[in-house]
């Protein structure tokens, strides 16, 4: 995928990946990032809500919800963070919640521009 | 082949959808665990399933356990799909009754293949049933005629009289044999002989109501139960039933053959609380009665008739019938 910000290689997902798991399907592909899109914000916001809250079983619904999203679109890293949340979240950690929180936004804060852009591609 | 996907997540829904519609697969998908269990569950729903683990209302093993409670339905195979990846996560979720399990994020021609496994246990499993069918249908009916054999058709009597004594109904027996079917045997073979036997069991079973009992009692004899039945009725559809039998010859490989039957009747509620056996052989004092009045014909068996009838006859009445 060519990309605004550079070449593949500063990619937060896995191109090549995705697209295997689509089966080369663009429309497939389409359809995913446009319910993730869709998808994200709230999800986010449900697991912002909880970390602040320090509630365990909230944190590690939302964390899972994101990490299965993330994982459908090879965004591993994020998706790793996500697991960790998951985690952290399963077993009460309450202290590390938001510590972990950040890192995964930061993730995101990279990953959603690149999404964007590989949208704008595949629905040229 | 249909498949149920259940994913409470959006975007894993519609790639496991789209992946296994371009495998071929009718997909229906459900948002959560107690959606996917309910349709599982129902008679004629899909016999593949790929289940996320983490789920709403009703995790993946919760629908597993579910589904396999209900063990008197055909098998379901079912793929828990799980981003957990430790042992005993795996060895859970297999012990709920999963048949398989695949890791988020799943690899489509690994899953495709996994399914094709599934396919192979279905197919296996329809085939046994199959098989035990048939069994079970061999088991109950007669080869030539594909009427309830003798075994059965005295059981279907045994239940038939307990439940009129109970309801305090009638019901009627009729012993029925042809006429002079040895000559059949002897004069159009074999062969023509069982095209016979054949003819005379559908127009038996085409001359009763579809919840009465026809069974091939012995080689040309015929038992016949009218269930919940008046005596006037018994006697009438014994008639009718004759007529049917010699209104046309049948139409054999070796030529047309004339066929005739005589009919013993017996009507339960007459002869109070007697063990089937005691009946059957009033039914067939009755039909003797028949055979010596010329065949062809209807006789009621009635109580004290033994009495009547020489008792060196009634011992083995089949030997004097044919």
């Amino acid at each position: 995928m060519k990309h605004a910000e550079g070449d593949s290689s500063n990619l937060t997902f896995d191109y090549e990946e995705l697209l295997v798991r689509v089966d080369n399907d663009r429309e497939l592909l389409r359809d995913l990032l446009l319910i993730f899109k869709e998808e994200f914000p709230r999800i986010l916001l449900a697991l912002r809500e909880a970390v602040t809250a320090k509630e365990g079983s909230p944190v590690a619904t939302a964390a899972h919800t994101l990490k299965g999203m993330l994982l459908n679109l090879a965004a591993n890293q994020a998706a790793a963070t996500a697991a960790r949340l998951e985690q952290l979240g399963r077993q009460g950690e309450s202290s590390r919640y938001a510590e972990v929180f950040a890192t995964f936004e930061s993730d995101a804060g990279k990953l959603l521009p690149q999404l964007d852009a590989c949208m704008a591609e595949v629905c040229k | 082949m249909r498949i149920l996907i259940a994913d409470d997540e959006a975007m894993s829904r519609r790639l496991l959808q789209k992946t296994l519609e371009r495998a071929g697969y009718e997909v229906r998908a459900v948002e959560n665990g107690r959606q996917a269990a309910d349709q599982l569950c129902v008679a004629n729903g899909p016999k593949l399933a790929l289940l996320d683990w983490v789920m709403p209302e009703l995790d993946g093993p919760g629908v597993c356990q579910e589904v396999r409670k209900r063990k008197e339905q055909s098998y379901v195979y079912m793929v828990l799909l799980t981003s957990k990846e430790a042992k005993e996560d795996v060895v859970a979720g297999l012990g709920s009754g999963a048949d398989d399990y695949l890791t988020k994020p799943f690899d489509p021609e690994e899953l495709k293949a996994r399914l094709r496994t599934g396919l192979r246990i279905l197919d296996l499993e329809n085939r046994l049933v199959e098989a035990r069918e048939e069994m079970r249908f061999k088991a109950m009916h007669d080869g030539l005629t594909s009427l309830w054999n003798r075994g059965m058709i005295l059981e279907l009597l045994g239940r038939e009289l307990a439940r009129s004594r109970r309801e305090h109904v009638s019901s009627a027996i009729l012993l029925c044999d042809l006429d002079h079917f040895k000559n059949v045997n002897d004069t159009f073979g074999h062969v023509a002989g069982d095209e016979v036997l054949r003819e005379t069991a559908r127009r038996l079973l085409s001359s009763v109501r579809s919840y009465d009992f026809v069974g091939r009692y012995g080689g040309e004899e015929f038992l016949v139960v009218l269930n919940n039945c008046d005596p006037a009725f018994g006697f009438v559809r014994a008639e009718q039933i004759r007529k049917t039998i010699a209104q046309c010859p049948v139409q054999t490989s070796n030529g047309v053959v004339p066929v005739t039957m005589s009919l013993g009747v017996l009507l339960s509620h007459e002869w109070g609380v007697r063990p089937v056996e005691d009946l059957l052989q009033e039914a067939d004092i009755a039909l003797y009665a028949a055979k010596a009045a010329g065949r062809n014909c209807v006789k009621v068996a009635f109580p004290n008739a033994a009495a009547a009838i020489p008792e060196s006859l009634i011992i083995e009445p089949a030997k004097h019938r044919r």
